[in-house]
């Protein structure tokens, strides 16, 4: 499958590690991408249900783009976040809907989670695009 | 001792296994995998009504777990349930449903797993009975708030080692306090069989509750032992096939031993791999591993302080292994998947007890359990481990 090419990037920047400790550093450098949402803009409707960390997102259309905010008290849920906004900050609606998550598979970045978190970040990319969804319609 | 333990010879993440979530399960001897397998293989079959070999068979390896179970902890009664849970919810509904009345009082601590929360919450919701929680205070119960609690109470559910800090209660004083008030009293052991030789007439409990898959045996089967004369204030919870004497259109009468709590087929390879662990940990010195495993854990303890962690676990004497802390600024769930990274398993998150977790005033710790074939090797790599996250994390 092809992707944009900022998602090939991080695809092929997780490929070439081998070193489960060092994939792990890497997903957590990932989060100083993250635009953080201010703790006071934190409520229950942008909150990620499920996920065993508090975290939340928020996404707004601007200018036609879709532009994600979000926060997270564990680092690597922050580093999935980063990951997240290099793939739908600045995108138009209908590319950010013809996303599907397998890119974090492909690029082994679930594989070194566990099942919680992986499920997390499935569950903030359902929340993105419901949002995206919500705000085209 | 790892030889005995197939699983220490795998790798994870490239590194040798380091385990240290023993509180939550532990992992199994070669005898306990041999047994259940060898009765799959072998002896297959239903036990207790069929009179061909093979049934014969798993009759009496079934039925050998129960008298190991007797044997070792000094009971009459001990009835096989799938674990620690099943064990006190069976009490709260073939005892407490048929003994309690509405207002009636249960004394519990903040201490309690959510396996002995749970199912007093349901009964009350049933029955209307009052729970009352004795608190507890650097992880030692307050125990003139407990003589207060013990007031006209009925029942007392106290766990024996907490599941979180390893801290003892001490048990023998609160079973002596409620029985002067005429309350039966259920022991949550799960944590306290795995580390210390219990005598159950001695305790002199009425309801002691436990895991086999916490002693070294499988997952999936667990006891309730009972005092004779809880065991005859107690009713039929579950009913179907295995627990009858005779079943007629009219009405059925049970059987008057311990299978009327059983309905149903039961664990029976896990029953044949129980008793493996049985006869296993009974040629260990427990008390001399306790007190290695303890050293150990005091030493872990002490340089997890000296590097920055809050450690909660008291690690007093006659207190399980185990070592819970925050560090004041790494999640919990980073830090222990940093940790897997390096081939150590170790614990996070509020371990099925919520409110003892608000009483520490956090969400989660990171637990470090030992069992027996751990060794100071185990603490080293995990020390050096915990060195690298917070490297990596500064």
């Amino acid at each position: 499958m092809s992707w944009p090419a900022s998602i090939q990037e991080i695809i092929e920047e997780f490929q070439e590690i081998e070193d489960q400790f060092e994939r792990l550093e890497v997903l957590m450098d990932f989060s100083s991408e993250v635009d953080e949402l201010p703790l006071e803009e934190w409520n229950d409707s942008n909150l990620v249900r499920g996920c065993q960390s508090v975290a939340h997102i928020e996404v707004e259309i601007r200018d036609g783009k879709v532009w994600m905010k979000a926060a997270a008290d564990a680092k690597m849920v922050q580093g999935l976040q980063g990951i997240l906004s290099i793939a739908v900050n600045g995108s138009s609606p209908q590319s950010v809907l013809e996303l599907t998550p397998a890119f974090a598979e492909e690029a082994g970045i679930l594989v070194s989670l566990t099942p919680s978190r992986s499920n997390g970040f499935r569950t903030m990319f359902d929340m993105v695009q419901n949002s995206v969804k919500e705000s085209i319609q | 001792m790892k030889q005995d333990f197939p699983i220490f010879s795998r790798e994870i993440n490239g590194r040798p296994l380091v385990y240290l979530d023993n509180a939550a399960t532990t992992q199994k001897p070669s005898c306990v995998i041999d047994a259940m397998s060898d009765y799959y293989s072998s002896s297959n079959a239903n036990v207790h009504r069929a009179v061909h070999t093979l049934a014969g068979e798993a009759t009496e390896g079934y039925e050998e777990c129960r008298r190991l179970l007797k044997q070792r902890y000094n009971c009459d009664y001990a009835v096989i349930t799938s674990g620690t849970t099943e064990a006190i919810n069976l009490a709260a509904r073939a005892w407490g449903e048929y003994n309690l009345n509405a207002g009636d009082a249960i004394v519990l601590t903040e201490m309690e797993h959510h396996s002995d929360i749970v199912p007093w919450q349901m009964l009350a919701e049933r029955i209307a009975v009052e729970l009352r929680f004795v608190p507890f205070e650097n992880g030692l119960l307050d125990m003139a708030a407990l003589d207060v609690a013990l007031q006209d109470a009925k029942l007392v559910c106290v766990v024996h080692t907490s599941n979180v800090l390893g801290v003892r209660n001490p048990v023998e004083e609160i079973i002596a306090k409620s029985k002067k008030v005429g309350a039966r009293v259920l022991i949550d052991a799960a944590q306290a069989v795995p580390h210390e030789m219990i005598d159950f007439k001695e305790l002199g409990a009425d309801f002691l509750a436990f895991s086999a898959h916490k002693m070294c045996g499988p997952t999936g089967i667990g006891a309730l032992l009972i005092s004779g004369g809880a065991f005859s204030e107690m009713k039929p919870f579950m009913g179907g096939g295995d627990m009858i004497e005779t079943v007629t259109l009219q009405g059925s009468t049970y059987q008057s031993n311990e299978h009327k709590f059983e309905a149903g087929t039961p664990r029976i390879a896990e029953g044949f791999g129980w008793a493996a662990a049985l006869e296993w940990i009974s040629k260990i010195d427990l008390k001399s591993h306790h007190s290695r495993l303890l050293e150990i854990a005091r030493g872990v303890s002490k340089q997890l302080s000296e590097k920055g962690m809050t450690v909660y676990s008291t690690l007093n004497p006659g207190d399980a292994a185990v070592v819970s802390f925050t560090h004041p600024t790494i999640h919990p769930e980073d830090f222990a998947r940093l940790l897997d990274a390096q081939g150590i398993a170790v614990r996070t998150g509020h371990h099925c007890a919520q409110p003892l977790m608000d009483k520490l005033g956090v969400n989660g710790t990171i637990r470090a359990s030992f069992y027996l074939y751990n060794d100071a090797s185990d603490a080293e790599i995990f020390l050096a481990g915990i060195d690298r996250v917070l490297e990596a994390m500064a």
